[in-house]
């Protein structure tokens, strides 16, 4: 319809930059330089006892076109949530922690549900953004081995969450790389510009909801695991959780925060 | 190899000028659709971009900025099926958003979105229904589609564009105004076909250019208030996302003509409906800073005569101003509203605050006194019972 101006100039703005990042043909980032996880320092999961509701995980599976648009793709989608539910019930049973998948109460709030995960993508966006990036750490953010980001302790309030001790939150995002999209990058290569194909991110996060403290946080730019089969979706699941505080995995942290024993003792035991 | 491009750009172009040329010269209108009850989308591309628009339909569900009212509801819904028949607005979820500005929008899946400041700005039920036509026309014709194919089309060729020949900064420039020209086609394509439901319906045909007349008049009032002048352009510019203003009331204008449609005046419930909610979509438009605009707009609104609410309204736009002559004319407006006898409480607090503020101590606190006697717990009363007992 007709969009006062204001809204045609924004429009027009966001197109210029979706533009630029289409087209920018430089590598996307320099990964070597940022953190991927986080753990607040002292924090253990005791295994086998904790109740983990796993709210409704973002997810989104397409194809990346030779432009670099993101072209999504319902079936793949849909198989994804599949595979990375039973992948993640598959590894964190090991653990002996129960995970269930979080139901939305009769008579609850849906739009309380929606606040907490619009704020949790925030959350996570920001300690992605001036956490984990060295160069860009906020003033509040530089001191060694600190990880203090939350929700708000109000969280536990929200329904169907009266019988569980951690909120757990993934989000994936996988463009995957067109034919076009792979000729075109043997062609920039040929001509000596680096071309991406494909986009595949993560992040998962642990909510402890008895203080609403995000005491882990995974992220990953550049992820493996195919999710759109069992096996890659298992690999996929592996990486999330890297770092997961409790029982390691069969992956070790790559980046862990490291705990100075001295803070592991000061810090209260964790619950 | 530029010659390759070129070529290229060039089919892009014609297929985009194949989709308007249908509309833009012709005489004889785009033959509307057949309708077929819960149509389910069946390619990938489609799929895919009904998957993320049911995603965001989730989000719109709970979006705290959804007015749920369901009078207000009811009625937006009755004026698209109004315009565009029984059977097919079946396949459209409304949402009202309260957003002050002048704007609906649609998706794929039959998911249609209206802003608050869309309602406060159009006169009557008709040329609501010509919006809601003109979004519904876009679902209909399944443009998003299209649009998202188009682009695709134009990002690919600006990539191999950047990577084949050298200094491609042309082309790829062209490659983005084609697509912007695509989606102009498609708006164009959207208003023709929302004018045929409007004409097919009970609405008279000359509401869809009376729209952006008005358009047209506020932004030429906001520009004024902001000491700009406006300027109406009759050709888009490249990166435009819609035709101008002006080509839309021109061309609607003309179909309305040609339509030469005479239809029994109905029983307009557009400000019925409204009178709930003009308070607040008022008050959400003041604070716009937006001076001409929202005099402009309550102007409008205030055709049929002054009530209590407008002249409130009117009040509370001059006294945000607050130069010292429009401290006067606040608090003349605010005295009217309450001669008009269903101002709000309010009124005599924009009353004291303006009197005060133009040194008229004794009547400011009587004024702000009434007030406080009026509405004893109002948020503000504390900090009000202050400038009183001065």
């Amino acid at each position: 319809m007709g969009a006062s101006e204001e809204k045609v100039g924004m429009i027009r703005t966001v197109h210029a930059v979706l533009g630029a990042l289409m087209l920018s043909l430089a590598a996307m980032m320099p990964a070597a330089a940022q953190e991927k996880t986080g753990l607040k320092p002292g924090f253990v999961l005791q295994a086998g006892t904790a109740r983990i509701v796993l709210m409704r995980p973002s997810i989104r599976v397409g194809a990346q076109s030779t432009g670099g648009m993101y072209e999504p793709n319902a079936d793949w989608t849909d198989q994804s949530r599949d595979n990375i539910g039973s992948a993640l019930a598959k590894a964190q049973g090991g653990l002996g922690n129960s995970v269930r998948s979080y139901v939305e109460p009769v008579g609850g709030d849906p739009m309380k549900t929606a606040e907490y995960h619009a704020l949790f993508e925030t959350v996570a966006t920001s300690v992605i953004e001036y956490q984990f990036f060295k160069g860009n750490r906020l003033p509040t953010k530089k001191r060694k081995d600190q990880f203090e980001w939350g929700l708000g302790p109000d969280v536990r309030k929200l329904g169907g969450l009266e019988n569980a001790d951690y909120a757990l939150f993934i989000t994936t995002e996988d463009h995957f790389g067109s034919t076009g999209r792979k000729v075109l990058q043997v062609f920039a290569a040929l001509a000596r510009v680096p071309i991406t194909a494909g986009v595949h991110k993560g992040f998962a996060g642990l909510v402890d909801l008895r203080t609403g403290e995000l005491v882990w946080l995974n992220a990953d730019m550049q992820m493996g695991g195919d999710v759109r089969d069992a096996d890659g979706a298992d690999k996929r699941v592996r990486q999330l959780l890297e770092g997961f505080p409790g029982k390691p995995l069969d992956v070790v942290p790559a980046v862990a925060v490291p705990i100075t024993p001295a803070q592991a003792a000061v810090t209260p035991p964790a619950h | 190899m530029r010659k390759l491009m070129l070529a290229l750009l060039l089919g892009l172009a014609t297929g985009a000028a194949g989709e308007s040329g249908a509309i833009a010269g012709d005489k004889k209108p785009l033959p509307l659709p057949t309708y077929g009850q819960a149509y389910a989308p069946t390619t990938v591309d489609e799929r895919g971009i009904w998957m993320l628009a049911d995603e965001d339909e989730r989000r719109l569900q709970d979006s705290p900025s959804r007015i749920k009212d369901p009078e207000l509801n009811a009625y937006v819904r009755n004026v698209l099926c109004r315009t565009v028949g029984e059977d097919r607005c079946k396949s459209v979820r409304i949402y009202i958003q309260q957003v002050p500005f002048f704007n609906a929008s649609m998706s794929p899946n039959g998911t249609m979105t209206v802003w608050s400041g869309l309602l406060l700005r159009v006169r009557n039920e008709a040329e609501l229904g010509s919006i809601l036509g003109h979004e519904f026309g876009h679902f209909e014709l399944r443009h998003q589609l299209r649009s998202f194919r188009n682009r695709r089309t134009g990002s690919d060729i600006m990539a191999w564009a950047s990577v084949l020949v050298r200094n491609s900064g042309d082309i790829r420039y062209n490659a983005w105004g084609q697509i912007y020209a695509f989606d102009r086609a498609q708006e164009r394509d959207a208003d023709l076909i929302g004018f045929q439901y409007l004409a097919g319906s009970q609405y008279p045909s000359s509401a869809a250019a009376d729209v952006w007349d008005h358009a047209m008049l506020e932004s030429d009032a906001s520009a004024v208030g902001r000491r700009g002048s406006a300027r109406h352009k009759y050709v888009a510019g490249i990166f435009a996302t819609h035709p101008t203003d002006l080509a839309r009331a021109t061309y609607l204008r003309t179909a309305s003509i040609e339509a030469a449609d005479v239809k029994p005046a109905i029983v307009d419930r557009h400000r019925a409906a409204m009178a709930k909610w003009l308070p607040i979509f008022l008050n959400d438009q003041i604070k716009l800073n937006d001076f001409g605009g929202s005099e402009y707009v309550i102007g409008c609104l205030a055709e049929g005569g002054w009530s209590g609410a407008l002249l409130f309204a009117r009040g509370e736009l001059y006294r945000e101003r607050g130069n010292p002559r429009d401290l006067v004319s606040a608090a003349q407006f605010y005295q009217e509203a309450i001669a008009k006898g269903d101002a709000p409480p309010e009124a005599y607090r924009g009353l004291g605050l303006s009197l005060l503020r133009s040194q008229q101590i004794a009547e400011g606190q009587a004024a702000l006194a009434t007030y406080l006697r009026l509405k004893p717990d109002a948020a503000d009363a504390a900090l009000l019972s202050t400038l009183v007992s001065r």
